[in-house]
């Protein structure tokens, strides 16, 4: 791809964000004159770097959202939930080109279509006719006159008073098209008389019916922009009003094969054309609840990568089994990873300055280094060298250590990466659950790393909607409770020492602490027992139990088996921990505390049966030293109780299959550590000390050894291996 | 020269007629309103020219020579006729 195009894209990208933060804050403000020049500003932004790359569809498909908040910013139109919806999608199918460009770099074949129908969603702004797709009495009457003529299209022209005086000829327009059937001059009552006529304005108003394709009409009429409304005639037969109308039909099943033989480099291609015309036929078939769902598995498909995903949602348009409500959530998911990978990096020009000052000073110390070398080989005295040494040592270390920082230091992003994508997501949600809440987030500018910021959206929207659907009562309960009808979520996020803290708080009824009870009780969690005698903050965490899902209904946003686990596992993959705070009535926090860096890991070294480990110290809970007499076997395995605590021992040695001689002391060390919600005791030989390490992944052969998380190279050149203990914990 | 006006108030409309002819044409209509109209030399006739026939509920001498006038336009002076009736009955 050339430079031109990738700059283009990181461009488009952060002005459509730009866009959708100032549409999304316009919606809830709609006197924001500042947020609605922001938005106009980017929409035109946009629309300019389009023409730069000869992008002339984008261009089209903006240039209508653009007209619209420039009427908005002229007080001509009010601002309006369709209005900022309609401004979103056009950003949706801009961001869709954009995916498809960063695959090969060229603008995608099919724009025109998908342009045209982002444009006409403005049309009505624009003439001031209802909106486009619903049938019109004059397309009834006009087909009515000519029944069986073979139209496919039908349209309505109205020119402009002035058109003449722009040099317009409606008629030849009309004639223009190749194989126009029907012309009409559409009946405005009795002409005035000749000697009042004006022959300067356009008084004629022209209904015409044609064959082929609205788009190949929509074609020849460009140049007519919104003066002219073409309706597609083939889904109006009234005799098949519940069915498909054959040519319908056909065009349905056409797509499906398209699917079918769909090619990986022209799959997104073929996705979004696919989709473009069931999206019309179901338009223009007045089954706009339908649309949405189509266009969400167009979305869902072009995400994943798989034609199968839109076949089905066509086969299902084909049967009349496609429920409107059907917003094809689980695909959302499986499209988040191609999202949230950044491909490039903006790095500030300080931070690159910074090392291109250490890389100066690092060769000042080489060169220091070699001088001590000669002198050593010219036999210098001893303790003079070993002072040298030790001066020079201090200096690298220094300088490696700063370079470790500031390397660390470019791979940050700051949390608005990850944020920003939740107030459009929101709303969404919102509106499919009929709660009416809203999003404020609170620390977008700290940061981590990339790794962990691109990591993290996955985990918070499964939080988010978790918040939404069963944290936020609905409003008649809220209302009844004192509180707003409206519920407040909160994304907060903030650097805390080595750590970075993502909270999501909601002000709902909080968790119902009875019923992780029940439930867990029903689903075998744990025994009554233990659960009637279970600290309050324990049984809340047992909503991190695999298979846990309290919601009474499974509603479409969440309660799909995969659980609060699932989001604990994702955050200790990341070195992070999950904790949850709730208050009855007054609301739940989740908080992710994560590390600010996945590249270093602190570890505590154990020694083993002569093997070196390194215990990730953020799960180490404390060491102790316990009498053998202690550990009791329980089945097959070994225990020893910690206060009142009974602690599985996990012996190193035969768990990972070391061989090595059994320790024989009266005492043994045991690292008490906890992962993945488990506690556990590992038995070792020896501790060792704390380090800092840059954890290497475990790569080739070694990749599939359990227990093992990575490696890292020691300073005397031995290998620690670093356990994963939320698999030895299992 | 698309618009030819004879003395006796014929008109007749030749080759390929523009929007500046259309002024021509009603002032015309308006001296001469029973005049004749010959549009049978007529290729293409600007969308002012046919909006003045049809205001003028003018029933041309035809058939056009231009397709689109033949097969579009004089249809719409044509079917007319009632229009017309409707529009005199009423004066």
């Amino acid at each position: 791809m050339n430079e031109f195009v990738e700059q283009f894209l990181v461009e488009c990208r952060e002005l459509i964000e730009q866009a959708t933060d100032d549409l999304l804050t316009l919606e809830g403000k709609p006197d924001d004159s500042d947020r609605l020049d922001g938005a106009f500003r980017a929409f035109h932004t946009l629309k300019g770097a389009a023409s730069i790359v000869d992008f002339d569809a984008m261009a089209r498909a903006l240039h209508g959202a653009e007209d619209v908040l420039s009427s908005v910013r002229a007080g001509d139109e009010p601002v309006t939930p369709d209005l900022i919806s309609d401004c979103l999608t056009c950003l949706d199918q801009v961001s869709r080109w954009l995916d498809a460009m960063r695959q090969d770099g060229e603008i995608p074949a099919d724009a025109d279509a998908a342009a045209d129908e982002v444009a006409r969603r403005f049309d009505r702004f624009r003439a001031g006719v209802p909106v486009a797709f619903q049938p019109l009495p004059w397309i009834e009457a006009l087909v009515g006159r000519h029944p069986d003529v073979g139209a496919t299209v039908a349209l309505r022209y109205a020119p402009d008073r002035d058109a003449f005086l722009r040099g317009e000829d409606p008629l030849r327009f009309l004639a223009a098209l190749p194989s126009l059937l029907v012309l009409e001059v559409e009946d405005s009552g009795p002409p005035p008389p000749l000697d009042e006529f004006d022959p300067f304005a356009s008084h004629l108003v022209f209904l015409a019916l044609a064959p082929g394709s609205p788009e190949a009409v929509r074609a020849v009429l460009r140049g007519v922009g919104s003066q002219v409304e073409i309706v597609d005639l083939a889904p109006l037969d009234p005799a098949r009003a519940g069915d498909w109308p054959e040519l319908a039909r056909g065009l349905l099943e056409a797509q499906l094969q398209l699917l079918d033989v769909a090619q990986p480099d022209g799959l997104l291609g073929c996705i979004g054309s696919a989709g473009a015309v069931v999206a019309n036929l179901l338009r223009h078939a007045g089954r706009l609840s339908e649309v949405a769902a189509i266009d969400s598995a167009i979305a869902a498909s072009h995400a994943a990568r798989r034609a199968d995903v839109l076949s089905e949602a066509i086969r299902r348009v084909l049967s009349g089994a496609l429920p409107a409500a059907d917003r094809f959530e689980p695909e959302l998911e499986r499209r988040i990873p191609t999202e949230t990978a950044a491909r490039t990096l903006r790095v500030d020009v300080e931070r690159i300055d910074a090392l291109v000052n250490l890389c100066g000073e690092l060769l000042v110390a080489k060169n220091a280094l070699g001088h001590a070398a000669v002198q050593a080989q010219t036999g210098m005295d001893q303790s003079a060298l070993a002072a040298l040494l030790k001066d020079q040592h201090g200096v690298l270390q220094r300088l490696v250590d700063e370079l470790q920082r500031s390397v660390l230091n470019i791979r940050v992003l700051p949390m608005r990466y990850v944020f920003q994508r939740f107030p459009r997501l929101v709303r969404e949600m919102v509106v499919s659950l009929g709660k009416p809440a809203h999003l404020v987030t609170e620390g977008d500018d700290a940061e981590a790393d990339k790794v962990i910021i691109e990591s993290l959206f996955e985990p918070l929207l499964h939080v988010v909607r978790n918040a939404l659907d069963h944290g936020v009562e609905d409003a008649a309960t809220r209302t009844a409770a004192g509180k707003p009808a409206a519920a407040t979520i909160t994304l907060r996020a903030r650097r805390e020492s080595d750590n970075v803290m993502v909270e999501l708080s909601d002000d709902g009824g909080g968790i119902d602490v009875a019923r992780v009870r029940a439930v867990a009780a029903e689903r075998g969690l744990a025994t009554s027992e233990a659960l009637s005698s279970m600290a309050e903050a324990d049984l809340i965490d047992l909503v991190f139990s695999a298979g846990f899902s309290t919601a009474a209904a499974v509603t479409s946003l969440s309660g799909r088996g995969v659980g609060m686990d699932a989001v604990r596992t994702a955050i200790e993959r990341l070195g992070g921990r999950v904790a949850i705070e709730s208050r009855k009535g007054l609301g739940t926090t989740v908080r992710f505390i994560l590390p600010f860096a996945v590249l270093v890991s602190r570890v505590l070294t154990v020694e083993a049966g002569g093997q070196w480990f390194g215990i990730p110290l953020e799960s180490v809970l404390e060491t102790v030293r316990i009498r053998r007499e202690d550990v009791r076997p329980v089945g097959a395995a070994k225990a020893f109780v910690l206060r009142q605590r009974t602690v599985p021992l996990i012996d190193l040695r035969e768990t990972l299959g070391e061989p090595g001689d059994l320790a024989t002391g009266d005492e043994l060390d045991v690292v008490v550590a906890a992962a993945g919600g488990r506690l556990g005791g590992l038995e070792v030989d020896r501790l060792g000390e704390r380090l800092d390490v840059m954890l290497k992944p475990m790569e080739g052969l070694l990749s599939g050894m359990p227990g093992i998380s990575g490696t890292t190279m020691l300073g005397d050149g031995r290998v620690l291996l670093v356990l994963d203990l939320q698999e030895l914990l299992q | 020269m698309t618009l030819r006006l004879s003395a006796q108030g014929e008109v007749a409309l030749v080759g390929d007629c523009s929007s500046a002819d259309a002024e021509d044409l009603l002032r015309h209509l308006c001296a001469h309103p029973e005049a004749e109209i010959d549009w049978r030399r007529c290729q293409s006739a600007h969308t002012a020219l046919v909006q003045v026939l049809i205001a003028a509920t003018a029933r041309p001498i035809g058939p056009p020579a231009g397709e689109f006038l033949a097969r579009f336009i004089a249809p719409l002076l044509n079917q007319d006729e009632h229009r017309k009736n409707g529009v005199e009955g009423r004066e």
